[in-house]
C-alpha cells in the first residue's frame, strides 16, 4: 500500500509500539461478510463457496489499493467457525435459513447447562467444546467434521499467500474469545448473568480453568505463528452491562493473567472491546506499558480512551458502522480526520472500522476512510 | 408488605418474591394490588439505574423476576377486573436481525409500568407491523437492531406506515446497539436510544403518564 516511507508492516509495528509512524496506519476489520457487501455478491455465495469469499476480498483490497495489515480470522463460513470453536453458538446461514442476502445470525439460547460448568473443569475447554458441546450447535455431522476443516485450511493457506504476493502480513494469526464471553454466549446472557448473581462459584471454577488452558496453548500457538500479536475477543463485560464489582471480580483478574503471559513472551494482546467500555477503560492502564491494543467499536468514547491511555497503550478504531453504512463519504472522512489528528496526534493510534465493517457499508465511504489514512497527513506537510 | 416485596425485587432477591407472591395470591389477596407492589419495585430499580447504582445486568435480571411473579399473578389477574393500560407498545426487531436482548428488557420494563405490549419477536416483515399497528393502534411503535443491515426493512416499515396514514397517530422509536442519531433521521422516527429506561420514560412522556 502507498502513501509513506515505511512498509505496512514496519508502519503499524512502530504504531503498536507507540510510536508516531510516517502516516496512521489503517488496518480495517473486513470479514467475508464485509467483502460480499463491498464486492457486490450475496452472503449466501460466500457462505456456500469460500473460494468467493477470497476472490471478493481480494477484489475490495485491490480496487481500494489496499490497507496495512490483515485484521479478522480471514473467510470461513459459519459451519467452518464452529468446527474451530470460533462461535460457540447456533447459527443461521444465509442462503439456507435466512434469505440470501442475509448475513449470517448467531442464536442466542442456553445451550451449555449449569452443570457443565464442572464438565468443562473435568474435562478440559477444547476437550468438552469438540467432544460434547460442538455436536449441540453443529450444522455438520461427525463424520463431515475433518472435511469442513481441510477446506477451511486450504483457504486459509490460499488467503495468507495472496496477501503476501500483496506485501501484506497478519495483524495477529491467533484469535480467542475471553473465558467471560465464551461461557456468556454458550449459556445464554440472560442465564450466564443469573449464574453470576444467584450461583458464581462454578462459573468462577470454569473461568479459572478456561483461563490456564488458553494460556498454555494459545501462548505457545502464537509464538509458533511469528506474529508477536494476537487477538482476544470481549463484548459483553463492559459497564454498560455489568457493575465494576462484576467486572473486577469474573474478567479484570483472568485478563491480567492472560495479558501477563503473552506479553512475558513479547506478545502484544488486541483487545476486541465492543460496547461502550467508558468506565473500565482506567484498569487497562495497569497493564504494562505497549503490551496491549486496545479496539474500540465507536460506543466507547475514544478521544477520552486516548487522554486516559495515552503513552501506555496502542488504540485503534473506530469509524461508526452506521456512518459506514448511512453516511456520506466526506463524514466519514471528517470523522477519520478527527481521529488521525486527535487520536493519532503523538503516535500509538490505528485507524480502523468500528468493530467489522458493516455488509451495507456504501464502497465510497469504505473508500474514504482508506483515502484518507493514506492521504490526510501528507497532504498537510 | 408493599415496601418488603417490592424492595425484594429491587434487591433481586428471586425466590423470596416467587414465594411471597405464591404465597399471598393463593391466599386471597388482591392480584392487582400485589401486581402493584412488584411495579413499585421495578420503579425502586429504575431510580436506581438513573443514579448509576445498578446497571444493565440488573435491569434484565429485576425484568426476569418481575416476569416471574407476573407469571405466576397471570391466572388470578385474569379473573380480576382489568385495568386500563398506560398505553400500548407494538415491538419488534426487524427482518435481517435476531437479536432481541434490549427489545426484551424494555418490553418487561414497560409492562411493569403498566403498558400493553404487543411483542413481535425478531426477523419481522414490515407487513406483519403495519397489520398490527391497524390493529392494536398503539401509541408507539419500537425498533430494535444490532445489526445494520435492517435499516433498510425498518425504513420501509417507517414508509408503509406513513403510507397507510398510520404514523401520524404515532411515535416511532429506535434503540439498540448499532442506532445513533443518524438513524434515527434516516428513518424519520421520532427517538433513539441505548438505554432501556429512557425508552420507558419516553413512552411515559408520550402518554402523558408517571413513573409508578
Amino acid at each position: 500500500m502507498t502513501g509513506g516511507s515505511l512498509t505496512p508492516d514496519e508502519r503499524v509495528s512502530a504504531a503498536v509500539r507507540l510510536e508516531k509512524p510516517d502516516r496512521v496506519p489503517v488496518v480495517p476489520l473486513v470479514t467475508a461478510e464485509s467483502a460480499a457487501g463491498l464486492a457486490g455478491i450475496t452472503q449466501a455465495q460466500i457462505n456456500s463457496d469460500t473460494n468467493a469469499a477470497l476472490a471478493a476480498t481480494l477484489k475490495v483490497f485491490d480496487e481500494v489499493g489496499g490497507w496495512d495489515s490483515l485484521f479478522g480470522g480471514g473467510v470461513s463460513t459459519v459451519a467452518q467457525r464452529q468446527a474451530i470453536n470460533m462461535y460457540p453458538m447456533k447459527g443461521l446461514t444465509p442462503g439456507k435459513d435466512i434469505a440470501d442476502n442475509d448475513v449470517f445470525q448467531l442464536v442466542e439460547e442456553e445451550v451449555l447447562l449449569p452443570e457443565d460448568y464442572d464438565k468443562i473443569c473435568e474435562m478440559g475447554a477444547d476437550r468438552f467444546y469438540h467432544e460434547d458441546y460442538l455436536w449441540r450447535i453443529a450444522t455438520f455431522t461427525p463424520q463431515e467434521q475433518p472435511k469442513v476443516k481441510e477446506e477451511l485450511k486450504a483457504v486459509s493457506r490460499r488467503y495468507r499467500t495472496e496477501f503476501e504476493k500483496r506485501g501484506i502480513g497478519p495483524f495477529h494469526v491467533t484469535a480467542e474469545m475471553h473465558p467471560f464471553f465464551r461461557l456468556s454466549l454458550m449459556r445464554s446472557m440472560v442465564r450466564f448473568t443469573e449464574d453470576l448473581y444467584f450461583n458464581p462459584e462454578p462459573v468462577e471454577r470454569a473461568l479459572k480453568a478456561i483461563t490456564e488452558e488458553l494460556i498454555s496453548k494459545q501462548v505457545h500457538i502464537a509464538k509458533k505463528s511469528g506474529v508477536a500479536r494476537w487477538m482476544f475477543v470481549e463484548e459483553r463485560a463492559s459497564a454498560f452491562f455489568y457493575p465494576l464489582s462484576v467486572f473486577e471480580r469474573f474478567w479484570w483478574p483472568y485478563t491480567e493473567e492472560v495479558v501477563d503471559a503473552f506479553w512475558a513472551e513479547g506478545i502484544v494482546t488486541i483487545f476486541h472491546l465492543d460496547s461502550c467500555w467508558d468506565k473500565n477503560i482506567s484498569y487497562f492502564r495497569r497493564l504494562p506499558k505497549g503490551s496491549a491494543i486496545i479496539e474500540l467499536d465507536s460506543t466507547t468514547d475514544i478521544f477520552r480512551a486516548k487522554e486516559s491511555l495515552s503513552g501506555h497503550l496502542c488504540i485503534l478504531g473506530d469509524v461508526p458502522a452506521t456512518l459506514l453504512s448511512l453516511g456520506k463519504p466526506e463524514e466519514v472522512e471528517d470523522y477519520c480526520k478527527k481521529l488521525i489528528d486527535e487520536v493519532g496526534g503523538n503516535g500509538g493510534f490505528i485507524l480502523s472500522s468500528g468493530c467489522a465493517v458493516p455488509p451495507d457499508c456504501k464502497p465510497e465511504n469504505f473508500r474514504a476512510m482508506i483515502e484518507t489514512a493514506r492521504n490526510y497527513e501528507s497532504s498537510r506537510r | 408488605m408493599r415496601e418488603d416485596l417490592g424492595m425484594a425485587i429491587a434487591d433481586l432477591k428471586r425466590d423470596l418474591v416467587i414465594e411471597a407472591v405464591t404465597q399471598r395470591s393463593a391466599q386471597g389477596e388482591d392480584p392487582l394490588a400485589i401486581l402493584e407492589e412488584c411495579r413499585h419495585g421495578m420503579t425502586i430499580v429504575g431510580d436506581r439505574f438513573a443514579r448509576g447504582d445498578y446497571y444493565l445486568a440488573e435491569l434484565m435480571l429485576s425484568a426476569q423476576v418481575f416476569n416471574m411473579a407476573a407469571g405466576i399473578l397471570e391466572p388470578y389477574l385474569s379473573r380480576a377486573r382489568p385495568s386500563k393500560p398506560q398505553g400500548k407498545v407494538v415491538l419488534s426487531t426487524l427482518k435481517g436481525d435476531i437479536h432481541d436482548l434490549g427489545k426484551n428488557i424494555l418490553a418487561s420494563l414497560l409492562r411493569a409500568q403498566g403498558f400493553e405490549v404487543f411483542d413481535l419477536g425478531v426477523d419481522v416483515t414490515p407487513d406483519r407491523i403495519v397489520d398490527k399497528v391497524k390493529e392494536v393502534r398503539p401509541e408507539l411503535v419500537g425498533f430494535s437492531a444490532l445489526m445494520t443491515g435492517s435499516y433498510p426493512t425498518m425504513k420501509e416499515t417507517s414508509q408503509m406506515l406513513k403510507d397507510s396514514g398510520l404514523r401520524g397517530g404515532l411515535k416511532l422509536m429506535v434503540g439498540g446497539g448499532v442506532t445513533t442519531p443518524m438513524v434515527k433521521e434516516y428513518l424519520d422516527a421520532d427517538f433513539q436510544t441505548l438505554d432501556a429506561l429512557a425508552g420507558v420514560e419516553y413512552c411515559l412522556s408520550v402518554v402523558g403518564g408517571g413513573r409508578k
